[in-house]
């Protein structure tokens, strides 16, 4: 039985081909993996088979009916999760669940789903107020409302914590019968590995298409031939590293947050917050959505005023001299921040003038970094049409034109492709060990493990920290991925 | 250190530039839109009341009033004319705005002419149109005024009033039109450049990235000032030398003064907006910020009615608001000459409002962080 | 049904957590409307003008003094002319009287004694008041001073009535005429980004992705802020007729029905700009630049547009507030005039129809890109 059937499909923007003349099976009452490189086609691919897009030529049918002409049959059969969720964010969360059962015109159920959710105690808190897991979480369960027959994941687990992945992943099984089918892409290859089918894309057509166990029984295993299907990663000495110049300081701690505190009426998002991080030190800050992980970035970079407590950039005090202290700082957002309108290399050059790179040197270091992270043939795109790892790598980019002492990565790899990941962290690390000082927050508890020191965050507060090792350790776990979930479990019954 | 600051600047002004212009549509709405406004506004807007209609009972049916509806119907301003005989016709005609004056001569009129005693005759005008009806029911007593002189058998004294219109000797309507015009359109897209450039920039998460560079309050908002400025500085002065060169409206005064009043005039609109901006965190804020700001700020910059009209506590309401000065000295350098004192005592407000303005936004760059 | 009651529900929460529409539908028309009856008068404009008087007959200072007496008159006694023209250049005065020194003798001869207005021709309408003043101040006193046995008579009296508004209270028709235009930027304003908003944050996909139809999206846009915006008219109206006291003569079911259709137009540019556009930046400054000034100054309210060029006579028969300024203040001021609800109401009619056909198709089911 096949759900959905793809013959001969291609869909080209302006200039650049997304689907090329792409033919695939994806079979009923199967979970299906859509992995690849950033601007694969995934999101194009996914939008096709509902109907959300028109082809420029080729057929798909989709539960047996023509996205293209039928869809308005189609869609009460799909259950769609947008990459941004789709939610409203000024809607509370039984609102959000009113307006899709609705849409979908299905009674007004929800115990099971809040119950499942944990969303119960949260339903009338407005969906924006949400941490990232539980919006996620109310979005799948929007998605999954009216059981439909094939349910279509975009990215849903993009800058989510591990131990909301695992429930999701938990929810999807429970709540899907042996019937529907599931198209996820994803990032995760351990989530990919996972699943009953895996569809590797890269550049619009089809590479792999099968049983991922058949390529590797282990996850680690299974990237490792996911790497070596979309072209292979060869590491390289990291350019960006060895054009840093390195700026001497005999400072012990470059980068250092004092009892950091944010109170919010009652509610502390950040409490009692110390740490000093020594020059080359990769340190990273990890720990559930909402744990308080981007307000402390946001007080580091004095972006927030801290209620209480400051913190200190290369010795320079962030609340006394910003301007100064913000100068030997290389900041990635969490959320893409660069210029839409402005092309890829119209925005490198702002930022390198930005940060003061005089002119003649300034063609020079943005033609680098331009070459360094592949932006060749995508320099002249405007920056909002690019694909989300592209947008990623971008913001990067800006964040190391200067060459800083030290950078702030608000989770710099969520929705990159692995290896682009895997190159992210080869920079990160050549970096450090030229002396440049890194924090660093992720959700890919494999990345965890390249920090030389890793803060675990729960609740605003510090609950462990040390090297991966001392944490692996302390909760007698031989990944990191176990490691997080057994510690915040523990601090939990505390 | 200030070569560096300055290489900072420039680039968030380029930067700036790029984002309004690289866009079609963006251009569009500053260029094109308001240079068809100023078109569309010249050619259509005016106070001389034209084109009027007019419904007529005349009982008398005379000579005499044949001769003083005959001066109507000569009259340029006047287009159409109804004769009825029916009150009900009469009144129905005003009632539906198919007339927008009425005349009623009574069946005494030729007689009391003849005998030169006094004769009432009504005109009626429709007051739901107040402006252009009072205007017209004027017209309409010129003319039965002209025609009463001539009727007059009896000599007497007479004052006789000359008038001289300074500035614009035919009092045309279209010259005082257009330099109001060119303000209000400066205003209206110079508020847009600005007012939502740091709202959007904070909705879209890239002011942060902006506060994290070593761009200082004072860099940002010298590169924030610059290419609104600039842009609405070239549109300013484009639209003036159309209002010359096309409208033919004669220009009186210093263009140096002009140009320095302009840039004052904008500076401080400039300021307006980025204060707007600032305190927004969205566009839709910023958006209601600038309809709160412009609806009052045109209603009560002179333009609709005279300032000196206005309650005491509006009247010094009226010195915060920027676009009084505005064209205040639009119209005093291009069409009166005013000299440089006149004008630097009019610029003295705009410059505080810019100075307090512009002070205000930098500083709430970065407060209202939260 | 139920598809199209779930979007307008939701619409309704999110108008309530968003606390800029029910600025945009409730603060905005207090701030016009006071605006309008404190700051806007149109028909008793008081001028200041300089009178300079070179005629050393003590008759003729009552004739300056005159001038001090009107009501319409703030007048300043200069001596030197020199002063009075910097003072007109200043703008500080709008016009001046300048009497010669022969005008009595003249006049006590049953000749014309000449006098001299000189007004600031850079500002056209006080210009025109200030001749208006000074001629009738100028007979009047000729008529009723000393002087009067001596003038000319006048047989034809033209007596002025102005039928609707006896009292000529500008306020009476400005406030009417100012709910249209504060209600067409408000159907502009509320629905401008309503659309745009949805492509930005990507809940348009989600919505299409569910069985909505393309008449659900486009009325859940309509009716919620349809009954927003008669919220706002019925609150204009409330300021205008019980709190400012302007007389209303009209039928209330016929106002609401008229304003309704009005409302239906003024909501589809809005949405239809927003639809377009699908670009919150972009589509708040394409109707913040139409918005505001044309339907102020095409609209008829402040400029007739009788005295319109033709061709530009037809242009403002797109401007919905013009057909809706000529209804509502005819139904504060005359009542219910059926030709003139009938012709307005057909005219707005059409204009919404075209909108809401336009906005239909220029919804979006599909992504583009």
């Amino acid at each position: 039985m096949i759900t959905v059937e793809i013959r001969n499909l291609i869909k080209t923007f302006s200039e650049t081909t997304a689907i090329d003349n792409l033919s695939l099976d994806i079979e009923k009452g199967k979970i299906t993996g859509l992995i690849g490189a950033d601007g694969a086609g995934k999101t194009t691919l996914i939008r096709l088979i509902i109907g959300l897009l028109l082809p420029d030529s080729g057929e798909v049918k989709t539960l047996d009916l023509n996205p293209f002409t039928q869809k308005s049959e189609l869609t009460p059969k799909i259950g769609y999760m947008p990459q941004k969720f789709g939610l409203y964010e000024d809607l509370t969360v039984i609102e959000n669940l009113w307006l899709y059962a609705d849409l979908k015109n299905q009674p007004y159920e929800f115990d099971k789903m809040l119950e499942f959710t944990n969303l119960k105690q949260f339903q009338d808190r407005l969906a924006g107020a949400l941490s990232g897991g539980m919006k996620q979480k109310l979005g799948l369960a929007c998605a999954l409302l009216g059981t439909p027959d094939f349910l279509v994941l975009d990215e849903p687990s993009v800058g989510v914590d591990p131990i909301s992945r695992k429930d999701l992943m938990k929810m999807v099984r429970d709540l899907i019968n042996p019937e529907t089918t599931v198209l996820w892409s994803t990032a995760y290859l351990d989530e990919a590995h996972s699943f009953d089918t895996a569809v590797v894309l890269d550049k619009g057509k089809v590479i792999y298409n099968g049983r991922p166990h058949d390529l590797s029984s282990t996850s680690k295993g299974f990237e490792e031939k996911v790497i070596e299907l979309m072209g292979g990663y060869k590491k390289e000495d990291s350019l960006i590293a060895e054009n840093y110049k390195p700026i001497s300081s005999d400072l012990n701690c470059t980068v250092e947050a004092v009892n950091l505190e944010k109170k919010y009426g009652n509610f502390y998002a950040v409490r009692n917050n110390s740490f000093c991080i020594n020059r080359g030190e990769i340190f990273g800050l990890l720990g559930p959505n909402g744990a308080g992980k981007s307000t402390s970035f946001k007080m580091m970079c004095g972006l927030t005023s801290p209620t209480d407590g400051t913190a200190k950039i290369m010795g320079i005090d962030i609340l006394e001299n910003p301007e100064k202290a913000r100068s030997n700082l290389g900041y990635m957002a969490q959320k893409f921040s660069l210029y839409g309108s402005l092309t890829v290399r119209q925005n490198l050059e702002f930022f390198a003038a930005a940060y003061g790179i005089n002119f003649s040197d300034r063609k020079k270091r943005v033609d680098e970094i331009i070459h360094v992270f592949g932006f060749e043939d995508i320099q002249e795109q405007k920056s909002e049409d690019l694909s989300l790892g592209f947008k990623q790598r971008l913001s990067m980019a800006c964040a190391l034109i200067h060459n800083p002492p030290i950078l702030f990565l608000d989770e710099p790899t969520s929705g990159v492709d692995v290896i682009t990941r895997r190159d992210f962290w080869n920079h990160i690390i050549s970096l450090a060990k030229k002396g440049v000082t890194i924090l660093v927050t992720t959700h890919f508890m494999d990345e965890a493990e390249y920090c030389d020191r890793i803060s675990l965050f729960y609740k605003g507060e510090t609950i462990a920290v040390g090297t991966p090792d001392e944490l692996k350790q302390k909760a007698n776990a031989d990944n990191m991925e176990d490691t997080f979930i057994t510690l915040i479990k523990e601090s939990e019954k505390e | 250190m200030i070569r560096e600051s300055l290489r900072r600047i420039f680039a968030l002004i380029k930067k700036e530039f790029i984002t309004i212009w690289k866009d079609p549509k963006s251009r569009g709405v500053i260029i094109a839109l308001p240079l068809l406004q100023l078109f569309v506004f010249a050619n259509a807007i005016t106070m001389e009341v034209k084109n009027i209609d007019m419904v007529v009972i005349d009982r008398d049916n005379s000579v005499e009033s044949r001769e003083l509806l005959s001066r109507f119907e000569h009259s340029p301003r006047f287009r159409k004319f109804y004769y009825v005989t029916e009150e009900k016709d009469f009144q129905k005609k005003l009632d539906t705005q198919s007339v927008q004056i009425g005349l009623y001569i009574d069946n005494d009129f030729s007689s009391s002419v003849k005998a030169q005693r006094p004769v009432d005759i009504m005109v009626a005008v429709d007051g739901r149109q107040t402006n252009s009806a009072s205007i017209a029911g004027a017209y309409a007593a010129q003319i039965i005024g002209d025609y009463n002189n001539e009727i007059t058998s009896s000599n007497g004294a007479k004052i006789n009033v000359v008038v001289r219109n300074w500035f614009n000797p035919n009092l045309e309507y279209r010259w005082y039109i257009l330099t109001v015009i060119v303000s209000m359109l400066a205003l209206v897209i110079t508020l847009l450049l600005t007012a939502l450039s740091i709202a959007r920039e904070r909705e879209l998460g890239t002011f942060d990235q902006l506060i994290v560079s070593p761009l200082s309050s004072f860099e940002i908002l010298v590169g924030k000032t610059v290419p609104p400025l600039f842009i609405a500085m070239v549109l300013t002065s484009l639209m003036t030398l159309i209002v010359v060169a096309v409208f033919k409206v004669p220009f009186a005064g210093s263009v140096v003064l002009f140009l320095i009043a302009i840039f004052i005039s904008l500076l401080s609109i400039v300021g307006v907006g980025l204060f707007i901006s600032s305190i927004c965190k969205t566009q839709q804020q910023a958006v209601l910020g600038v309809i709160t700001f412009q609806t009052p700020a045109v209603l009560l910059s002179g333009f609709i009615s005279p300032i000196e009209d206005m309650p005491v506590f509006l009247q010094y309401f009226t010195l915060l608001n920027p676009v009084r000065f505005f064209m205040l000295l639009t119209r005093g350098i291009f069409l009166k000459g005013m000299g440089f004192e006149d004008v630097f005592v009019n610029l003295i407000p705009l410059i505080l409002i810019a100075m307090v303005t512009l002070t205000l936004a930098s500083w709430t760059f970065k407060r209202n962080l939260d | 049904m139920k598809i199209l009651r779930a979007l307008i529900k939701k619409e309704f929460f999110q108008i309530t957590r968003d606390p800029s529409s029910i600025i945009i539908a409730f603060i905005l028309p207090l701030i016009s409307i006071l605006i309008y009856m404190y700051g806007i008068n149109l028909d008793t404009v008081k001028v200041t003008m300089g009178i300079k008087n070179d005629d050393a007959n003590p008759e003729v200072t009552t004739l300056v003094k005159s001038f001090g007496h009107s009501k319409y008159v703030n007048s300043i006694v200069y001596d030197n002319e020199d002063e009075l023209a910097e003072a007109i250049i200043r703008s500080r005065l709008k016009g001046a009287v300048i009497i010669p020194n022969d005008f009595s003798t003249k006049i006590s001869r049953g000749q014309t004694g000449e006098i001299l207005i000189i007004t600031d021709g850079s500002e056209v309408n006080t210009a025109n008041y200030v001749q208006n003043y000074s001629m009738q101040i100028v007979n009047q006193w000729l008529m009723t001073g000393k002087y009067g046995g001596l003038a000319k008579k006048q047989i034809i009296n033209p007596v002025m009535r102005v039928w609707y508004n006896q009292d000529l209270n500008s306020h009476y028709f400005i406030l009417p005429g100012s709910i249209a235009i504060t209600m067409t930027l408000i159907g502009i304003l509320l629905t401008a980004l309503v659309v745009a908003r949805e492509w930005e944050r990507g809940t348009m996909e989600a919505i299409l992705s569910t069985s909505v139809r393309k008449i659900d999206i486009v009325l859940g846009k309509y009716i919620p802020y349809f009954v927003l915006g008669m919220l706002s008219m019925a609150f204009n109206v409330f300021m205008c007729v019980v709190v400012f006291k302007v007389p209303f003569r009209g039928s209330i079911l016929m106002l609401f029905t008229v304003s309704g259709l009005f409302l239906f137009t003024s909501l589809g540019i809005g949405l239809l700009i927003s639809s377009i556009l699908k670009n919150q930046f972009l589509a708040s400054q394409v109707s913040l630049g139409i918005a505001f000034l044309p339907a102020l100054l095409l609209s008829g309210l402040m400029f007739p547009i009788n005295s319109m060029p033709v061709f530009f006579q037809w242009l403002t028969r797109i401007l919905p507030p013009r057909y809706f300024i000529t209804f509502i203040e005819s139904e504060f001021m005359a009542g219910t005039v059926w030709e003139i609800v009938i012709i307005n109401s057909v005219f707005l009619t059409v204009l919404g129809l075209i909108l809401f056909a336009a906005v239909y198709k220029k919804t979006d089911m599909r992504l583009v890109k």
